[in-house]
């Protein structure tokens, strides 16, 4: 890519990079505005419990979108996630409610679910030849044929509260905030100065702009590539944690979407979808977005459909002002 | 990769000298493996044959005959319908590919609600009409894509969700189904073709949309300057635009006959509903993964460039003949599963094929 040069050029000669940038400066500041014209024009938007609502809901979306940035980042693409979620949602809800697995032991069941998920992903994309999306689509439908299959045609009731501190209610909470969004910014920090300053995390950045020069550069192409889809999986396997939360019932159409709803965040967030450029700190503040807008349009008692609307909106105008960006970093 | 590998005929090169000294059996496992239509008869053929042996047997729920076979067509029709959609639009290349289908298929639909169910227009007005939205919806994409330069799977993605909202919203959430739309159901009847008893019925809806739409596809793509044009922006587009071909045009007018399959597909599945509804391009996963499965299977590139109409109907044959054995394999709800595991496991193998074939065509120059 032409446009990688002038940046490297202006990094040189300013060795802390922004931490900031264009695109999440954007979104920091359209959220502000949305929170600010919510919490005028409704009284419930900004009681603690509401906040505490939409942080949860938000928290699977940016926990996988964290891991989907790294996929996005290298040129790829997970959309497995929705139905890999089911899978570790069903099989983890029937461990504990079945053998009551106490919390640790399920909690590693859970992750191992997912990241055996995402490494076959992973293993597929890199030595399959085949592009992402093709993969990952097919990955979707045995993952949910395999999550419904073991749902046995039924719904999982009755499942305890062995995680409800990560779930929504107020066990679940530090400070007012949920565990879950606490554990996502955790992650996405640890994420975040991983792609900046660890050369393995350089090299996902690298495999996007280029494969073939990140290859005879001898960054290992296929164990990067194998690693970030595992990560994702890891990710799926937590995100599935997070859902079950404080137990009940787990439905056969869990996850369904929710693969759009996180590659949305993702690109909203300002990471190119075709690789080589992206933070997790847009990520999540494209998850903020699309949880905040979700969340409003209930307050505001709009049609809930208008959501996927604004979602759309968004996600064009997100890419759009990227797009027009771009130009103009060629131009100069 | 060159638009070669598009025209029907294998070229008799240089290779084929080469070939002569293999034995026949070697030569006809490469010709099955490379080739994407024969390999796709082939395992047409074992499909079909392994579920009559279990018919016959009675290891299924009920039989597998031809009159089952050709019922089933009916669920070929739209599905081979998005699959032209996915072809065109992957064809174009530049990471060409379609997710809105399945919103243009419930938003399109609506439209057809409205004009028939609630406006009374005659169908063939309403048919047209809707052909035109779904062209509409399509260019919008088209837009995105060739002209303003959004990533086809981005543009598409926040799409397939405005579409799909603007057709929950426009009938708030409910279905039309009142007389005149019931009565386009007839449009799905099945006819007996005149070729005697031995023949079964066949679903009109094969012969009044599947087959004028395939030749109409196969002309345009195989016999016109767009269609050669279309392979060429797919294989290189760099390269077409030296050669003064219109790239973006003709990427634009891809997604434009993508959004009007889609308008056509949508008419064909609310008259096998017998009602308009909202969603009906998003049950389940959507309509977008089948239709791309197809078009993979069948054999096209999701790098661009190349694809064939016939590998598409073949697959759609496969996947409709499979499914529809399935079905019969399993009691309940289990014949469904297994459904998406077939579908699952078929496009990760029928990719996998493509690399292989793709790398073994570069190896052969």
């Amino acid at each position: 890519m032409a446009a990688a040069n002038p940046g490297i050029a202006t990094r040189r000669r300013r060795p802390v990079a922004r931490a900031v940038e264009g695109q999440e400066l954007a979104l920091i500041i359209v959220l502000a505005a949305l929170w600010l014209i919510l919490s005028i024009s409704t009284d419930t938007f900004l009681t603690s419990s509401n906040l505490s609502n939409l942080l949860y809901s938000v928290a699977p979306i940016a926990i996988i979108g964290i891991g989907m940035t790294a996929v996005i980042v290298t040129g790829g693409i997970d959309v497995s996630v929705g139905s890999g979620a089911a899978v570790v949602m069903v099989v983890v809800a029937k461990a504990i409610r079945d053998s009551g697995l106490p919390l640790a032991p399920a909690l590693a069941l859970g992750l191992a679910v997912g990241l055996v998920l995402g490494v076959i992903n992973g293993v597929l994309v890199a030595y399959g030849g085949i592009h992402p999306i093709i993969v990952t689509f097919g990955t979707l439908n045995l993952y949910r044929f395999l999550a419904l299959r073991l749902f046995e045609n039924k719904q999982v009731t009755g499942v305890p509260d062995t995680f409800s501190v990560l779930g929504g209610g107020k066990s679940g909470e530090t400070l007012g905030v949920p565990n879950a969004w606490w554990l996502a910014l955790v992650l996405a920090a640890v994420m975040w100065s991983y792609m900046r300053y660890w050369a393995t995390g350089r090299h996902w950045y690298a495999l996007g702009n280029d494969a073939a020069a990140a290859r005879l550069a001898g960054i290992r192409v296929k164990s990067r590539t194998i690693a970030a889809y595992a990560l994702t999986g890891l990710f799926v396997g937590l995100a599935g944690i997070v859902l079950i939360g404080s137990g009940g019932l787990v439905q056969q159409n869990a996850g369904t979407g929710l693969e759009l709803r996180v590659i949305a965040a993702v690109v909203i967030g300002g990471t190119s979808i075709l690789g080589g450029r992206g933070s997790v700190l847009g990520t999540l503040l494209g998850a903020l977005l699309v949880g905040t807008v979700t969340s409003a349009i209930t307050l505001l008692g709009w049609r809930s459909e208008l959501t996927e609307l604004f979602i759309g909106v968004f996600i064009l105008v997100a890419v759009g002002v990227d797009l027009v960006r771009e130009r103009r970093r060629r131009a100069r | 990769m060159t638009t070669d590998t598009t025209t029907a005929p294998p070229e008799p090169g240089p290779g084929l000298a080469d070939r002569g000294r293999q034995s026949p059996i070697r030569r006809a496992i490469d010709l099955v493996l490379s080739e994407r239509v024969p390999l796709l008869a082939v395992l047409l053929v074992l499909v079909v044959g392994w579920f009559f042996l279990l018919s016959n047997q009675g290891y299924l729920v009920a039989p597998y005959d031809s009159d089952y076979l050709f019922s089933a067509l009916d669920s070929l029709v739209p599905l081979c319908l998005l699959a032209f959609a996915e072809l065109v639009v992957i064809v174009s290349g530049r990471g060409g590919i379609d997710l809105s289908v399945g919103s243009i298929v419930s938003l399109c639909g609506m439209a057809f609600g409205f004009m028939v169910g609630l406006w009374n227009w005659p169908v063939l007005a309403a048919l047209v009409v809707t052909v035109a939205v779904g062209a509409a919806l399509g260019a919008i994409n088209g837009l995105l894509v060739a002209y303003l330069g959004f990533p086809a799977l981005i543009a598409t993605l926040a799409t397939f969700y405005a579409f799909g909202a603007l057709a929950l919203l426009s009938h708030n959430n409910a279905p039309i189904s009142t007389k005149p739309i019931q009565d386009v159901h007839s449009l799905t009847r099945t006819v007996s073709l005149p070729l005697g008893d031995q023949v079964p019925d066949v679903p009109l809806q094969v012969l009044t949309f599947l087959l004028p739409v395939a030749v109409v596809v196969w002309l345009v793509v195989n016999r016109t300057a767009y269609g050669r044009k279309l392979y060429a922006i797919g294989t290189n587009d760099i390269a077409a635009r030296f050669a003064n071909i219109p790239v973006r045009r003709s990427r634009f007018l891809a997604y434009v006959a993508s959004g009007a399959l889609s308008g056509l597909a949508a008419v064909v599945i609310v008259a096998q509903f017998a009602s308009a509804r909202p969603d009906s391009g998003s049950v389940g996963n959507g309509m977008a993964l089948p239709a791309i499965t197809i078009a993979v299977l069948g054999g096209v590139a999701i790098v661009g460039g190349v694809g064939r109409v016939a590998g598409v109907i073949l697959a759609g044959l496969l996947v409709v003949w499979l499914n529809a054995g399935i079905l019969l394999a399993f009691e309940g709800s289990d014949g469904s599963q297994f459904q998406l595991f077939a579908l699952g496991a078929l496009l990760v193998l029928s990719a996998l094929l493509n690399a292989y074939s793709l790398r073994r065509g570069r190896g052969a120059g």
